[in-house]
């Protein structure tokens, strides 16, 4: 299969769903008030908040067709019925990476970034996602990638079961400790499984340098010099302010 | 504004950051700053980047930025015969030229294009808004132009998500409060751009080669006055495209190595390492930041998807955009057209001075580099009102960005879809308020008469049996001679 013969197998199932999208938005529009009055203000249909949105959705519905019709008219639609009907293999490698960015990204803005410290969280999320690149290893990307998807699932069900809350009560950066713990426990992970192999080593020991130096770099230049407080200052950003304040006095 | 300058060249530099992406971290971080200070940041890393794309043309053959892409051609055929500094030299000084054409149309335009845009109302701002969308959709296109419309009108729905302007109705909110003021630019912006580049470069294995290696960059000022009127042309060139709303630096410089090679005595030589090529890129390129400025600070439609993101950025200062703003604001043009000089003449002096030292971070692996890059993203986004909720938008943006890009939909017709779609909204229905429903303005006012006309003829002109029509009547009006007994 060509290039081009994907390009249209793909641009078959965008299509059915931005077709889908768009009857939506009509959908949703022809609910919005049309003519009658709102707010205090006379709504004919000119005036309609609907117009937009019609206009819109019609819009992508009638592109999106012309787009499908290609589709099915280059054999889009036939490569589809294949891919459905071929047995399910394993995940291949540009998969396995693609998928692994998605996980970082989405544990590090969903799940870290408001609920644990930003310094730790960049670190987690920089040490995860340079390594399992850098390394370019797909087995190393495998293990490492069930490893930090244990430990966020880890630090979900602590927030969500409400017991991060209850370990915060005695002492206030307790979950910051946890996280702190998972990264540690990645790091010597990684360190087992590169073993003897000098450039893997090398290339961990430059993945902790970048991971601890973009935050000690990052989190001071927009705390106090651009004055924007960060998502969750917990324990270690609590420690900079501390060190901060010490040298520098109020 | 040179260390803006120098981070807008490594910017455009490295493959997979571009200077729309530049500019919308700029933006948010010089938040805090006044107008001038910050706008001195922004046009140094628009220009800057603009021109860092050659660096990576010339050097590695993989354009920095889309907008490098044609002076790949014959630059790194000239890195292979051992002239990468000549080439860099040219490219450095061309680059400085165009961009200082650009900021002079900027200031000698402006005033012819603000007393027209006096005379437009609602309808004109309407239909040129639209107007914005539907050519960028149409140039920006690679695979099927109705993708490119698609990408506009889906950055139109993303521009309609809140309480509408003229009667506070909740549109597609779903009872989410944070959705009711609308769906904030910069994470979009910034989502459209660095996630689907990120995804592509680490999922791909985007491996940068090694450079290929080159002694001094001297400023080339006889070989560039060789090529003076290659200069002139494209300088032309790209501040004409960039006055265009929507398109951007990428069109104006194959434009313009095309009117190079097809006015050239020897067509032959271009793609083997000819210097006439090179210069008409980069002049006509960074032209086209001085070309945008023009409809962005006299319309308020952005000129090319940089463009679109200072427009962000002049409504974040509370500067409105339009031909009052040289009123609402003394002097704001010529101020804006004293930094794009300052910033030009820092860019030159950047590239040639220190180019060696900035071709080294082309060494660092991407997978060193794009994580920290994603980090800067997020922290972007969120500085901008500290908002965790800007976070929750960007990431899926982002991720059904990759998937368009991946299916050759262009992001830029989005983007210009998103910055202009509430000009657009209010503006028709006020338009329509005006004439209590009536449509006749549209054909009796001439601006909107043309308006139309040309958002008709763009769109019909992509549909085939509109051509095979024009070729027919073509055809018939002027017979073959063959035909003619």
């Amino acid at each position: 299969m060509d290039d081009k013969q994907k390009l249209r197998r793909g641009d078959f199932i965008m299509s059915s769903i931005l077709i889908l999208f768009g009857i939506f938005v009509i959908v949703e529009a022809f609910q919005m008030p049309m003519q009658a009055k709102y707010g205090g203000v006379e709504s004919f249909w000119y005036v309609s908040p609907a117009l937009m949105p019609l206009i819109v959705g019609t819009a992508i519905v009638l592109f999106s067709s012309l787009v499908l019709g290609r589709a099915i008219k280059d054999g889009g639609a036939r490569l589809f019925v294949q891919m459905v009907r071929r047995k399910a293999g394993g995940v291949s490698d540009a998969g396995a990476r693609f998928a692994a960015i998605i996980v970082a990204l989405v544990a590090f803005v969903f799940l870290d970034t408001p609920r644990v410290d930003f310094f730790l969280s960049i670190l987690f999320f920089l040490l995860y996602f340079i390594s399992v690149f850098y390394f370019d290893d797909a087995a190393l990307l495998k293990r490492l990638s069930l490893y930090f998807v244990s430990a966020q699932a880890a630090i979900l069900v602590l927030f969500a079961t409400g017991l991060g809350d209850r370990i915060n009560r005695p002492f206030a950066y307790s979950t910051d400790v946890v996280a702190l713990v998972f990264i540690v426990g990645y790091w010597s992970y990684a360190r087992i499984l590169v073993g003897r192999n000098h450039a893997l080593v090398r290339k961990l020991k430059i993945t902790l340098i970048v991971a601890v130096v973009v935050p000690l770099i990052l989190c001071p230049i927009f705390m106090y010099g651009l004055l924007v407080p960060l998502p969750d200052q917990g324990g270690i950003l609590s420690l900079m302010d501390l060190v901060r304040y010490s040298i520098g006095g109020k | 504004m040179f260390m803006a300058v120098t981070m807008g060249i490594i910017f455009g530099a490295m493959p997979g950051l571009t200077a729309t992406l530049g500019v919308a971290l700029l933006t948010t971080l010089t938040y805090g700053m006044n107008f001038d200070t910050s706008f001195v940041v922004l046009y140094a890393v628009y220009v800057g980047a603009v021109y860092g794309g050659s660096y990576a043309s010339i050097l590695i053959n993989i354009p920095g930025t889309a907008a490098a892409a044609a002076t790949a051609i014959d630059g790194y055929q000239l890195a292979l015969q051992g002239k990468g500094g000549q080439a860099l030299g040219l490219t450095t000084t061309a680059s400085g030229i165009g961009s200082i054409v650009g900021a002079l149309f900027l200031v000698t335009v402006s005033p012819l294009i603000a007393n027209l845009a006096l005379q437009f109302t609602s309808f004109e701002y309407f239909l040129l808004a639209f107007f914005g969308i539907i050519i960028s959709g149409t140039l920006q296109s690679t695979d099927l132009v109705y993708k490119g419309w698609i990408s506009g009108f889906l950055g139109l729905f993303l521009a309609v998500v809140g309480r509408d302007q003229l009667q506070f109705y909740p549109r597609f909110t779903f009872g989410v409060s944070q959705l009711e003021g609308g769906i904030n630019v910069v994470p979009v912006l910034i989502g459209a751009f660095a996630i689907p580049q990120m995804i592509q470069v680490l999922k791909d294995r985007v491996v940068i080669g090694d450079t290929q290696k080159f002694q001094r960059v001297l400023p080339e000022l006889r070989t560039i006055a060789r090529y003076f009127s290659h200069i002139v042309r494209s300088a032309l060139i790209g501040v004409g495209i960039g006055a265009v709303p929507g398109i951007g630096e990428d069109v104006a410089a194959w434009v313009s190595y095309g009117a190079a090679k097809n006015s050239s005595k020897h067509p032959e030589t271009f793609g083997k390492g000819e210097r006439a090529a090179i210069v008409s890129t980069e002049t006509a390129n960074n032209a086209c930041v001085g070309g945008a400025s023009i409809p962005l600070f006299n319309l308020g439609l952005p000129g090319s998807p940089p463009a679109a993101m200072l427009l962000g950025a002049m409504m974040l200062h509370g500067v409105q955009p339009g031909p009052l703003v040289n009123m609402d604001h003394p002097g704001i043009i010529m101020r804006v057209s004293a930094i794009l000089v300052l910033s030009s003449i820092a860019m030159w002096i950047v590239g040639i001075l220190f180019a060696k030292q900035v071709v080294k971070i082309l060494k660092i692996p991407q997978p060193l580099f794009m994580p920290v890059i994603a980090v800067l993203s997020v922290i972007g986004s969120y500085a901008l009102g500290q908002e965790i909720w800007n976070l929750y938008l960007m990431v899926p943006i982002g991720i059904l960005a990759y998937f368009l890009t991946e299916l050759k939909y262009p992001i830029a017709p989005m983007v210009i879809g998103v910055i202009l779609g509430p000009m657009a909204d209010a503006n028709m229905r006020r338009a329509l308020m005006v004439s209590h429903g009536s449509l006749l303005p549209i054909v009796t006012r001439p601006v909107s008469l043309v308006l139309v006309l040309v958002i008709v003829l763009t769109v019909l002109s992509q549909m085939k049996w509109w051509r095979k029509m024009w070729r027919g009547l073509f055809t018939l009006v002027f017979p073959k001679k063959a035909d003619r007994g």
